[in-house]
């Protein structure tokens, strides 16, 4: 398995839930496209780092993504003037981003409710 | 929809997409870097991980394994081709016998729209003609609306070619045949109705493209030639093609058009004559129309037949539509034996597969090591067997394009020996290449299943397997065995038995004076100085009259209940002396007086079933409308019947009615050749518009015992080669036993225990498998032998002589098996067994 980034002075970080990362992809392309690596930052970033996405698990997902047609891959120049490709969502990567989404929050509404009558 | 295509434009890709995805990943290492993580992971299983989202895994891993799977089998060269060969037999082998069929019940006529074309035959619940009047297909054809058109086809003795010797085989038809066959002409014109569809019309001819060339060796300038039929002139308009294929595969020599019938054979009242039934009738279906819903509508109008001609049309008679869009017209007594050689070469192909099993199984023991290897380091065992079972699919793919390779040539053959049509060829066709593949897959699970079940678990008891695979090929090789010495003595019987008449020194002399409108007295008149010349030649020992001449054309046949046993009766009109020059002896009572009426003479066979431990003469036949008296009981003679071992005859006096119709047998001494022209000569002086055909009943005999000679010596040798299959095979596995258990039986031997019972304990686990297979392959023989009846006579039901005699071949067999192989563990050098590890 490879392995996550922990620092060594850090707490290991919580995981992500394993049906969670072609959704935080597709929301994360929603406003623009991003190159692999761009994708792991955002994604780190904004949740303020509590979730690392795995290389091992990025790539695969994003050959998933492609099969499926949710995202296509161009090739653009990064901001340090390398050619690499960029993901775009596509409509039907838009349609089923908009659906998890519902999903999702039907999922955690249902979770919440047991947690708190508990 | 579309991600199939992506995945499939990631296929065409492949190499790019990777690139393009390695540089992603390279590229996300070096910013991973740059900002101080040295952790990429193992970059290997992510490419992997992410192929594999584009679902064609399954393909790289079948590759792969067809990959390995040659190299193993590139390794063991010696192998490999056995394992072929083996499989070229068997697969081959069923591969020629499916081309066969399929080329005589399955492969459409190549004329325009085959399916439509069907074949009408006369038919009543107690009756059965091939053929009908003309006037009545000129009735049907008139009022048919489910038949767009009908043909009829109508044959008769050779006809003389100006001056020749050799008579050219004649057929007249209908002048549509040709335009609806849509066959296009190989020189010259066809005949078609504007033509040639009347009497007023100029006589035509249409040679035959394989007599073209052997009478005027290919000559064009014939078209339009005239020449002589029986004397009569008529005008060559043209050549059918080289390929040209006929309805139900006949082949004569001459087209003559039906109209002209009369011209050619004159005072024929063959087209106008309501009660004889002498042409062949087929039709086209209407576009649109089944068979059934024609064969509805002719009932109807037959109906409608009778009530015109009362006399003619038999009681609940209908016609009966058979598809004659193949080359050959199937009843169903042909698909029985069809059914039957199919299972005699799949019964080959599993002795082939039994065989190859055994091969591998030996071999599985020196993959062990390698196999053992792959799954130490993790390979699952799903992926071995699914990777031994693509090499057995290997194998099976190769010996599939060996067998058909085979199948062609022997196939080639076969279609030179039988003179077939010149449109068929050997080529596969896609009927038969699905067979082949079909028959592949069978024998690759046949073969590698079990083995590769038994590899993949790492099994070391292997004992189950192997004495199945015994019992297979044993059982196999058994029937195989049975049925190839049923066939020879069938063979043996057809050669030296007798058949019940005289046929080494007859000769049937058929005058047609029916169908040239002899009225009885004149026919009387005729066949009297005809008979009274013939035997005044010096070597004509004796003459009579038949109606159905032995080996003719026309067959008559009834089928009647006795004794609640369904008995087949050939009846037949005689003169006195018939059964003097047929040499058919007379058992009991006496041959007819001459002018004898209301008297019958029955075969033996006929007067056991009918009235069994009595003497029949002057009894009466009470189940005849006029009683006749049964005068005498004669031997049976098969005259009509030479494959029905069951027929029975009964001979009725020829009536002074009759006289046109009977044919003249004569029985010569000493040289039969010069008597033909002889007969041709009276006939000439006595009415020269007379063309008698003269038939030697011994050439005919041999030609239809010839066939089945062929058929028996190709099977024995199928069965042979079968059997020595199974008795290599066996070896192999005997031989694989002992040496697996050699360091055992050294042991038990230095113990003290005797040879031979030591290796009687080793063999012991096969007497079962051995027992069983014998015991199911008589029993599969027998069913199979029941079948074969049909089609060949002399074969019995339960011949113990053959049935003990192929045991006891098959048990040498077995026993040699296993003996060779243990000769050698029993001259075993102790010391150097136990030594070696």
């Amino acid at each position: 398995m490879p392995m996550t980034n922990t620092p060594k002075d850090e707490m290991p970080k919580p995981g992500m839930p394993s049906g969670a990362l072609p959704m935080l992809i597709l929301r994360v392309l929603q406003s623009s496209s991003l190159h692999g690596y761009a994708i792991a930052q955002r994604i780190h970033i904004l949740s303020s780092e509590v979730l690392g996405v795995e290389e091992g698990l990025l790539y695969p997902t994003l050959q998933k993504m492609l099969v499926k047609g949710w995202v296509t891959a161009e090739w653009g120049i990064s901001e340090t003037n390398r050619k690499v490709r960029f993901y775009r969502l596509t409509p039907d990567g838009r349609k089923h981003l908009k659906a998890e989404l519902s999903d999702y929050d039907r999922v955690t509404q249902a979770i919440q409710d047991i947690l708190r009558t508990a | 929809m579309g991600e199939l295509f992506r995945r499939i434009r990631y296929l065409i890709n492949r190499r790019r997409f990777d690139r393009e995805l390695e540089s992603d990943m390279e590229f996300h290492r070096e910013m991973a870097a740059r900002a101080g993580r040295s952790n990429f992971g193992n970059t290997l299983r992510m490419r992997e991980q992410s192929r594999e989202a584009w679902g064609w895994t399954w393909l790289d891993r079948l590759i792969q394994d067809l990959r390995y799977g040659v190299r193993i089998l590139a390794r063991s060269p010696g192998f490999t081709i056995m394992a072929v060969l083996v499989l070229a037999i068997g697969i081959g082998i069923n591969v020629s016998a499916f081309s066969l069929f399929d080329m005589v019940a399955l492969k459409p006529l190549p004329v325009r729209d085959p399916d439509s074309l069907v074949r009408l035959e006369r038919r009543s619940p107690t009756n059965y003609t091939s053929e009908m009047p003309y006037p009545s297909v000129l009735f049907y054809g008139e009022h048919a609306k489910s038949l767009s058109a009908v043909m009829a086809v109508l044959g008769v003795p050779g006809m003389q070619v100006d001056d020749d010797v050799q008579t050219a085989s004649t057929t007249f038809v209908t002048p549509n045949y040709f335009t609806e066959l849509g066959t296009p002409a190989g020189l010259g014109r066809l005949l078609d109705p504007e033509r040639d569809g009347s009497v007023s019309n100029a006589p035509a001819v249409v040679l035959s493209w394989g007599f073209w060339q052997r009478r005027y060796g290919g000559d064009p300038s014939v078209v339009g030639r005239v020449i002589h039929l029986n004397k009569k002139s008529v005008t060559i308009v043209g050549i059918t093609p080289y390929a040209f294929a006929s309805l139900g595969g006949q082949h004569p020599d001459l087209f003559l058009p039906i109209a002209q019938q009369p011209y050619f054979i004159e005072g024929s009242n063959v087209l106008t004559g309501a009660g004889s039934s002498d042409v062949r009738m087929w039709g086209r279906l209407a576009p649109g129309v089944s068979a059934k819903a024609a064969e509805q509508e002719l009932r109807a109008l037959t109906n409608e037949l009778r009530r015109q001609h009362p006399k003619d049309i038999w009681d609940n008679e209908y016609i009966q539509s058979s598809p004659g869009g193949h080359l050959q017209v199937m009843q169903p007594e042909m698909y029985q034996v069809a059914a039957m050689v199919a299972t005699l070469t799949l019964l080959i192909l599993a002795v082939a597969c039994a065989n190859l099993g055994g091969l591998l199984l030996a071999r599985a023991v020196t993959r062990e090591r390698e196999i053992g290897i792959r799954v130490a380091i993790g390979a699952n065992r799903a992926r071995i067997f699914r990777q031994l079972c693509t090499e057995s699919l290997l194998l099976a793919m190769l010996g599939a394009l060996a067998g058909l390779g085979l199948g062609y040539v022997v196939v080639r053959v076969a279609l030179a020996q039988l003179d077939a049509p010149k449109w068929l060829t050997a080529d596969p066709d896609w009927r038969v290449l699905v067979f082949t593949f079909a028959v592949a897959l069978a024998s690759a699970i046949f073969f590698g299943l079990a083995p590769a079940l038994q590899i993949a678990r790492q099994r070391q008891r292997k004992t189950m397997v192997r004495q199945i695979l015994v019992g297979a090929q044993v059982a196999a090789s058994c029937v195989l065995l049975i049925v190839a010495g049923l066939l020879v003595r069938a063979t043996q019987h057809a050669l030296y038995t007798d058949p019940g008449f005289g046929y080494q020194q007859v000769m049937s002399i058929d005058s047609q004076l029916r169908q040239h409108g002899y009225a009885p007295a004149a026919a009387r008149a005729y066949l009297d100085q005809l008979q009274n010349r013939l035997r005044s030649v010096p070597g004509v020992k004796s003459v009579s009259l038949v109606m159905l001449p032995p080996m003719g054309h026309a067959v008559d046949r009834e089928t009647s209940e006795i004794n609640g046993r369904t008995v087949t009766i050939y009846p037949n009109w005689i003169d006195p002396g018939f059964f003097e020059t047929m040499r058919i002896p007379i058992l009991l009572g006496r041959t007819f007086y001459p002018g004898e009426k209301n008297a019958i003479i029955v075969s033996q066979s006929f007067a056991r079933q009918q009235w069994p431990g009595q003497n029949p003469v002057g009894q009466r036949m009470t189940d005849q409308d006029t009683k006749p008296l049964v005068v005498g009981v004669v031997g049976d003679a098969r005259i009509n019947a030479l494959n029905d071992d069951d027929a029975t005859e009964q001979y009725f006096p020829a009536q002074p009615d009759d006289m046109p119709e009977m044919v003249v047998m004569a029985r010569t001494a000493g040289d039969p050749a010069p008597v033909p022209a002889i007969v041709k000569s009276i006939s000439e002086t006595l009415d020269p518009r007379l063309f008698p055909e003269i038939r030697p009943l011994q050439a005919l005999y041999l030609d239809s015992v010839s066939g089945i000679e062929k058929a028996a010596s190709v099977v024995s040798l199928i069965g042979l080669v079968a059997v020595l299959l199974a008795g290599v095979g066996i070896i192999g596995l005997v031989a694989f036993t002992v040496s697996q258990r050699t360091k055992e039986i050294a042991i038990r031997i230095a113990l003290g225990a005797k040879r031979a019972q030591v290796l009687a304990s080793v063999l012991h686990q096969f007497t079962w498998p051995v027992a069983i297979g014998l015991i199911a392959g008589a029993g599969i023989a027998g069913a199979a032998s029941k079948v074969l009846r049909k089609a060949l006579y002399g074969v019995s039901n339960f011949d113990p002589a053959g049935y003990a005699l192929a045991i006891g071949v098959l048990m040498a067999i077995v026993g040699l098996a296993a003996l060779l192989p243990a000769r050698r563990a029993l001259r075993l050098d102790l010391a150097k067994t136990l030594h070696y590890e």
